[in-house]
């Protein structure tokens, strides 16, 4: 679930911003010959209906109607209790509940004529919820995630200035990692309470805890940490998710080694060119033994669209590279937010 | 034998007395529990599908790259299998699986390009349902591990909830304190404030002040076993209208434990606790519009079956372990929450919940 702090916060997200997105997917429905659009959300797959309407379910599950010319339909299985709450992050929404959200959505559908249905990820929608939709209207389901693909490809500069916050917080909670505890548990204890007080929506954090040993990152609790250790912190912010993983050690030489690598990869993120082979560009970097970049891909937030096996280009403005490099015969692991578009926020640039 | 062997045997006894071949459970990190049943392992991202045969072999299929990794490091002996077209790949396994019979669950969960891959499923719900209701004794110990540690957590929380700190920084600082203990997972949401308060929600920066009440429901995870606790404190001194209202709570809940015992029917346990709120003239507020249940089940899902409402006539049974908790709205002070995990035994409940039934008195003083 998420558990950390959920508020609508206009200045980062505004309903302008959402609106604009809402406009761009009605044009591309248009052209589509879509009647209506369906996303399904819940707090896994939630990226579809974050980046249209800002809101993400905390808990539970709910489908996003939009038919052109009239406001979004979330309908949810949440209880009405908490409406108020879903209405104070949601504003562009209209909220609707009921413990058969799907039979809501489809009264809707009968109701307005529509018939030909675009559906993110139709495969993956829930079968309860097709058989809701389907028991009260005659629609035909047509799977538009390359619609929503198109429309998503370009991210905002709302969205990349949240990236870029999300990164800026990671960072800083990763600093609470203490590289010189003997366990793993004791070395990330402070991490997650630092990220959550900064104002993340969520965090997962994962280990690697002997890199000479493993190279794999997993919950693997309070385990004995070896010379060289790496932690993931998958983080949430605002809706809109980043990884960011680090190498750590506690002896001297090899930290000073680990950091020049670290300030070679913060060089390069902004420079890497997402559209063609990753490869040979991080090549130019260091020893590269395996790498995958992942981008925020229809429902999902992160999901992997490259690899050092499938090194093919993306359409995506940013994304999240994580990649093993090999440093004097150990492997060090590094990731974070890499693209051309992901900049500087103009307000952090001019400061 | 390790728990997850045990629900592994279980599985394959409940297949084999039902004449099934083979099994497909859906899991996401919502709705995990199918999916643990089978396979030990926590889902956080993407989706997952286990299929398993009568023969009790049983293979991990998972969607995301980054959590096949994580499960191949966290479940060494589990078959994890990278499946990135997650629908084609097991519909693929479903499909050679030929004339057997297969049942899948849960039916409502389960992805659409399964359901019309044009193999017919079973409704596999009712069977890992009672599974998931009525648990082994290995089972039941990692409950009594949860509430054990729910019960450390809530005085963590207590401690935490102090005037002029948001609410988000208390679930910080629980959320830190579970992850020390090897909680990897809590469901926890929050209320503060005063009759304003309708329920409880995420946290959205209120920062607390003298007055207010600070509910919570704290869930923390043991080896994939959820126990709850309910717990309502002021931040200051309780009035005595505060005071007299949790009275109503607290008798409630006893009147709630009182009545479970096995036999007796989730129907009658909400009405133990709402005929109290009757007699003190609250019968609207433990309607659906100011509650949703008056407790639940907690094992591999933190609010799973059976639901403790009028209308559910689910009979409780020895080795159920569930949550009472008469949280509703209070029409004077706001929402209240108070409800302790127990175990029903032959002869009655074993309560779980070592905090006290109390309306704490939260820090008032001390800023920050």
């Amino acid at each position: 679930m998420r558990r950390g702090l959920m508020l609508w916060r206009e200045q980062e997200l505004s309903a302008t911003d959402v609106l604009s997105r809402q406009q761009r997917l009605e044009a591309a429905m248009k052209a589509a010959g879509l009647d209506a659009f369906l996303v399904y959300t819940n707090h896994v797959r939630s990226a579809g209906v974050t980046y249209l309407t800002g809101f993400t379910p905390y808990w539970s599950d709910a489908l996003l109607l939009i038919v052109p010319g009239k406001s979004p339909l979330l309908s949810t299985a949440l209880s009405k209790r908490v409406g108020n709450w879903i209405r104070s992050v949601n504003p562009t929404s209209e909220v609707a509940h009921s413990p058969k959200p799907g039979r809501l959505v489809g009264e809707r559908l009968a109701a307005a004529g529509c018939r030909r249905i675009g559906v993110l990820e139709l495969d993956r929608l829930p079968a309860g919820l097709a058989e809701e939709i389907a028991s009260v209207s005659d629609v035909e389901f047509v799977d538009a995630s390359a619609v929503f693909a198109d429309v998503r490809a370009t991210a905002d500069r709302a969205e990349l200035d949240l990236v870029f916050r999300a990164e800026a917080l990671a960072r800083e909670a990763l600093q609470a990692v203490d590289p010189n505890q003997e366990r793993a548990g004791e070395a990330v204890s402070l991490l997650e309470r630092v990220a959550r007080e900064a104002g993340a929506e969520e965090c997962y954090v994962a280990v690697a805890p002997d890199l000479e040993k493993d190279s794999r990152l997993g919950r693997l609790g309070n385990v004995p940490l070896g010379r060289l250790f790496a932690v993931r912190l998958s983080l949430a912010y605002n809706g809109v998710w980043i990884r960011l993983t680090k190498t750590f050690s506690r002896d001297a030489a090899v930290r000073e080694q680990v950091q020049k690598l670290e300030e070679a990869f913060a060089e390069m993120a902004p420079e890497l060119d997402l559209s063609g082979p990753l490869g040979p560009q991080l090549l130019k970097m260091a020893d590269v033994s395996a790498w995958r970049l992942e981008v925020p891909s229809g429902t999902l937030p992160l999901a992997e669209t490259a690899n050092e096996r499938e090194d093919v280009g993306t359409r995506a403005s940013y994304g999240n590279l994580s990649a093993a490099f090999l440093l004097g015969g150990a492997t060090v692991l590094l990731g974070g937010p890499v693209g051309h578009r992901f900049s500087r926020p103009a307000t952090e640039a001019a400061a | 034998m390790s728990t997850a062997e045990t629900r592994r045997k279980r599985l394959a006894r409940a297949m084999a007395e039902t004449g099934l071949d083979a099994l497909v459970l859906y899991g996401n990190a919502w709705q995990n529990d199918y999916l643990r049943y089978a396979v030990d392992f926590g889902i956080l991202e993407g989706e997952g599908i286990a299929v398993v045969g009568r023969d009790g072999e049983t293979a991990l299929y998972l969607d995301l790259p980054i959590e096949a990794e994580r499960a191949s490091v966290e479940c060494p002996e589990a078959d994890i299998r990278l499946a990135s077209d997650l629908v084609g790949e097991v519909a693929a396994v479903i499909e050679r699986l030929g004339n057997s019979r297969v049942a899948a669950g849960p039916a409502r969960h389960l992805p659409y390009g399964l359901v019309r891959s044009g193999k017919r499923f079973e409704d596999a719900t009712a069977l890992i349902d009672r599974l998931l209701m009525v648990k082994a004794q290995d089972e039941l110990d990692w409950v009594r591990k949860a509430a054990a540690i729910a019960d450390e957590g809530y005085a963590v929380f207590r401690a935490a909830a102090r005037p002029g700190r948001p609410d988000y920084a208390l679930i910080a600082e629980i959320e830190a304190f579970f992850r020390t203990k090897g909680v990897d997972d809590n469901f926890m949401i929050i209320g503060v404030g005063g009759p304003e308060v309708r329920g409880m929600a995420p946290p959205s920066g209120k920062l607390l002040k003298p007055g207010d009440m600070v509910t919570t429901e704290l869930t923390p995870c043991m080896g994939g076993y959820y126990a709850q606790i309910c717990r309502t404190l002021v931040v200051g001194e309780p009035s005595q209208a505060q005071q007299q209202a949790f009275y109503i709570f607290k008798e409630a809940l006893e009147a709630g434990i009182a009545a479970v015992k096995p036999g007796v029917t989730a129907a009658d346990v909400a009405r133990a606790e709402n005929d109290v709120f009757r007699r003190y003239g609250l019968g609207d507020y433990v309607t659906s519009e100011y509650t949703r249940v008056r407790g639940h089940g907690v094992g591999l899902f933190p609010d799973t079956k059976p639901q403790i409402l009028e209308d559910v006539t689910t009979t409780l049974e020895e080795n159920m372990s569930i949550i009472v908790h008469p949280n509703t709205y209070h029409p004077e002070v706001g929402y209240i929450v108070l409800g302790d995990t127990l175990i029903i035994g032959a002869d009655g409940p074993e309560v779980l919940a070592r905090t006290p039934r109390e309306l704490f008195a939260g820090t008032a003083g001390k800023e920050g």
